[in-house]
């Protein structure tokens, strides 16, 4: 087996392409991707811990099998990280805090499991905001991650690692979590692409929680197809997480390549435009798609919803309140363990009244319900992701500022799939994204939108160059 | 409580309340921005649409059924 191209930007599918004809070995594939991470990761802070000795193990067993002809399938050999909120056999799950040093973990997350079922090559744990909430931080054990388009910048969060790592070419995909939007907050700011899927798709089992009604394990990888590909293998019911859907799953891929031609798609604009005031780059970004989605074909009508600020406000506090009944010993016991901008934020759910938090539980309900029935109008829904574009990652009163700005917490109430793809750069550089947002379980339509916008487009073919 | 006359002691004693002893001078200043926060949220929770039949969703379920 011999090397092609520059390993560190190989896609998914292709990737797989050439270890399955046996063109590229996983081992040196692996050895690549372990370089690339020793020479630049000093300077992102992608991972909280690199496991090389664990990708080689893994790369070396992948190597012998597919030589063996016993080809897993597309995964097979192919590296990938993980949030470190997941767990993985006898490593430490840490969720980037001091209060979970030396939690070592005793068995495998689901999507862990899957993830090795198919072969896959784990390169170690990903930085995250403190238990998926506080950060970016420099407080605690572990610096934060940063933007690997220009490190003197947010990369996005919580799942920060996971989003610097896929876009500064450590691996091609990534695991991470998201209960307000910490997919494709880093997906955005990284120019990645991220997944949200459907509540209960993917299981949880095995991922320390943050809150437990709106938890979602989510994809980040740099195409669509690779997306896809990659929830193919994690998706599917668990019988032992209770928020787990029984429902069919798999085919994300089937639809790839179709055209959008009829595909109704809602511009929803009030979340940018009135309920929030994006910059006009992001904006932009959102509009010149819907252009191009018209232009392949898409009928595109603008659609209206509840208030922003009506599904913030549900969200944020019933994310509070669940989050701190998880952290409510911790807080008696051990509060100047946790970094400020934790601490801080889940203390907010310390005094919610339990009349509001029921009301916020009924309210989801009705936005929830409104909100599925725009899909008798529109197949899929167009959106901000981010309302700004990352900004400077040591200026905290700009950090605070942007870090609510977001138009991605309605799709955790609604529990709807929610897909960020980028539309371009800023002036200064820095990834522009927006969502595509569908029905329930309707993953595989919303990549096929996806897929046709990026490949009328050039973003998935440019890179950062790293420090 | 509103927001205008929750003060620091105020915390700190709802805080004791609750088992959190511990916390700094600096910490209870966290509590209190953070309660502050959380009480002015209040204000987006629309209650008013609710009648009394409308439910929780404390079984949150889903299926391809819904939408169109």
């Amino acid at each position: 087996m011999s090397a092609t191209g520059d390993l560190a930007w190989l896609t998914v599918a292709e990737a797989a392409e050439l270890l399955r004809t046996k063109k590229l070995s996983p081992v040196e594939y692996a050895n690549a991707l372990i370089a690339r991470t020793e020479r630049h990761d000093k300077n992102y802070n992608a991972y909280l811990r690199a496991t090389p000795e664990l990708a080689l193990e893994d790369a070396r067993r992948a190597e012998g099998e597919i030589m063996r002809g016993d080809w897993r399938g597309p995964f097979h050999g192919v590296p990938y990280g993980l949030k470190d909120i997941v767990d993985y056999t006898g490593l430490p799950t840490t969720a980037h805090s001091k209060i979970l040093q030396g939690n070592i973990a005793k068995a495998d997350a689901v999507v862990t499991q899957k993830l090795r079922a198919a072969g896959g090559v784990f390169m170690g744990k990903l930085s995250t905001h403190e238990f998926a909430i506080g950060g970016p931080s420099f407080d605690l054990p572990w610096p934060p991650a940063r933007n690997p388009w220009n490190r003197d910048h947010f990369c996005g969060g919580s799942s920060s690692g996971s989003g610097t790592a896929t876009g500064a070419g450590f691996l091609p995909a990534a695991i991470g979590t998201d209960t307000g939007g910490s997919v494709r907050n880093p997906a955005s700011m990284c120019g990645v692409i991220g997944m949200k899927p459907t509540y209960g798709l993917v299981s949880r089992r095995g991922v320390v929680p943050l809150a437990f009604s709106l938890d979602h394990v989510g994809t980040l990888t740099r195409t669509v197809r690779d997306n896809a590909l990659m929830l193919d293998l994690i998706a599917g019911h668990d019988a032992q997480d209770p928020g787990s859907a029984n429902h069919a799953t798999g085919g994300y891929t089937a639809q790839l390549g179709r055209d959008v031609k009829g595909i109704r798609v809602g511009v929803l604009r009030h979340f940018y435009t009135r309920d929030m005031q994006a910059d006009p780059e992001i904006a932009g970004g959102i509009e010149a798609a819907a252009k191009k989605l018209a232009e392949l074909g898409a009928e595109v009508c603008e659609i209206s919803t509840a208030p922003l600020g009506e599904y913030i406000a549900c969200n944020r506090t019933i994310l509070t309140s669940e989050a701190f009944a998880i952290h409510e010993k911790w807080m008696r016991e051990r509060p100047q363990d946790y970094g400020a901008l934790a601490r801080e934020r889940l203390m907010a759910g310390a005094f919610v009244r339990a009349a509001d938090y029921v009301n916020a539980t009924r309210l989801r309900r009705k936005l929830t319900d409104a909100f599925h029935a725009l899909f008798c109008e529109v197949d899929v829904i167009i959106t901000s992701s981010s309302m700004d574009p990352a900004c400077r990652i040591d200026d905290p009163k700009a950090v605070e500022y942007t870090y609510g700005r977001q138009s991605r917490a309605p799709f955790n109430i609604t529990g709807s799939p929610a897909l960020s793809v980028p539309t371009g750069f800023s002036k200064n550089g820095l990834p522009l994204g927006m969502q595509i947002v569908g029905k329930p379980f309707s993953e595989a339509l919303i990549y096929r939108v996806a897929h046709a916008y990026e490949q009328a487009t050039d973003w998935v073919s440019m890179h950062p160059t790293l420090v | 409580m509103t927001n205008d006359n929750l003060t620091i002691d105020d915390v700190r004693k709802m805080a004791a309340d609750i088992g959190m002893t511990r916390l700094s001078e600096g910490q209870s200043q966290e509590l209190l921005r953070a309660t502050q926060a959380a009480r002015a949220r209040r204000a987006s929770l629309h209650t008013d649409k609710l009648t009394p039949a409308d439910e929780p969703a404390h079984v949150f379920s889903l299926t391809s059924g819904n939408g169109r």
